[in-house]
């Protein structure tokens, strides 16, 4: 499946769900969902999730979604035990497994595809973790990613995105969109 | 001679400022959360300040969550700013240094405040921690003037001030800000 797919087909039915991005879903995030309610993890590898469970715990009434990258999780692998013991019950913890740090110039990751995300985030504790392989399957499981009880974990089996943060046009600043998100949420007194 | 803080001391000190956040950010915005409790303290626990986390697993108003890396804890404090929830890193020096890329990609960068509580575990009473013979403790004031962390020692009861005043500080400055716990708390 195409990273562009999945993303356009979440963009579709997530409502006013918060999203964040980081690695290659940031520059196709910005295109398909200019900037509206998302934060990117950049300049911070890996931090995605930890950044998602700060929004999911500070807006328990919102859902958050993350779209990591298969290297950054790795990266900071001991998040998904401190998610599940967090049990943000509105996170879900999306995973675009592609078996590469792509953003990087390609290389393989630790393991490449062998790496089970699903198995791992079970055995941290996530309340539901499973693998989606195709755009069919991800349309089905869109309510599940959307509305079930998390913490979630779902892997996303995805090809190389086409555009990469190196390739595309940068997007606004990390502070710039940390203002313009608390902005939209905590909604200031003009 | 620096001296102890009774950990009951720094825990009412921590539900005035996070009090005091949350009447700050009502009076700024239409939308603040709503929430039980008064705020957060994010711990990858601190052998110094031991007692401190030991008080809080017996004060419901503050939420501790233990995570696993001091880049989780700087990154989750990142999302709880954002949707408007105070909170204090507790973390020790050597946890400082683990995590100084994500220190400087999201309280530098993002200009996200987080306000850190550091031990200084096995700072010596005899030497400024700058002369210590330990390089954990050598390393810490200097690392964050590096960074252009502003950043105060607590040495005693007579400091517990600088906690209110530093996490303003980093609120004002829209970045990082800390205090360093010179001994154990009792
Ligand atoms: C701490 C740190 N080390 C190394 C890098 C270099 N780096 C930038 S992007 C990247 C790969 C990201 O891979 P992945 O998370 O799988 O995302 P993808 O690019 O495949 O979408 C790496 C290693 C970095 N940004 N930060
Ligand atoms: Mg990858």
């Amino acid at each position: 499946m195409k990273p562009e797919d999945a993303l356009r087909a979440i963009a579709a039915a997530r409502g006013d769900a918060i999203c964040v991005p980081t690695m290659t879903t940031a520059p196709a995030w910005r295109a398909i969902a200019p900037e509206d309610l998302s934060v990117t993890c950049v300049g911070f590898m890996g931090g995605a999730s930890a950044l998602g469970l700060g929004l999911a715990l500070a807006r328990p009434e919102r859902r958050v979604i993350v779209f990591d990258g298969d290297g950054s999780l790795l990266m900071q692998l001991g998040s998904l035990a401190t998610i599940a013991g967090a049990r943000p019950r509105n996170l879900a913890h999306l995973v675009f497994k592609n078996g590469v740090y792509h953003t990087s110039g390609s290389q393989e990751i630790p393991g490449g595809l062998i790496v089970d995300f699903v198995t791992m985030a079970k055995g941290a504790g996530y309340r539901e973790a499973y693998a989606v392989r195709d755009l069919g399957e991800l349309q089905r499981c869109l309510p599940s990613i959307l509305g079930e009880e998390g913490p979630l974990l779902v892997e996303l089996w995805t090809t190389l995105a086409e555009q990469t943060p190196m390739t595309a046009p940068r997007g606004a600043p990390f502070h710039a969109q940390v203002e313009g998100l608390r902005q939209a949420l905590l909604k200031p007194h003009l | 001679m620096p001296e102890s803080i009774p950990a009951s001391l720094i825990v009412e000190t921590l539900r005035d400022t996070f009090r005091e956040a949350r009447a700050a950010l009502a009076a700024e915005v239409t939308e603040p959360p709503r929430h039980d409790h008064l705020g957060w303290v994010l711990s990858v626990p601190d052998t110094h300040q031991r007692t401190v986390l030991a008080a809080l697993d017996k004060e419901p108003a503050i939420r501790v969550l233990t995570l696993a890396t001091e880049d989780e804890a700087n990154a989750v404090a990142a999302g709880l700013w954002i949707g408007g929830e105070p909170c204090v890193l507790m973390i020790q020096h050597a946890g400082l240094y683990a995590s100084v890329n994500t220190l400087r990609g999201v309280a530098i960068d993002g200009q996200v405040p987080i306000f850190y509580m550091i031990g200084l575990l096995s700072r010596e009473t005899d030497r400024e921690p700058r002369e210590s013979r330990h390089s954990m403790v050598r390393y810490c004031e200097p690392l964050l003037d590096t960074f252009g962390v502003p950043h105060a020692r607590l040495e005693g009861p007579d400091d517990l001030r600088l906690i209110g005043q530093y996490f303003r500080l980093s609120r004002e400055r829209r970045g990082p800000a800390g205090v360093l716990v010179g001994m154990p708390t009792a």
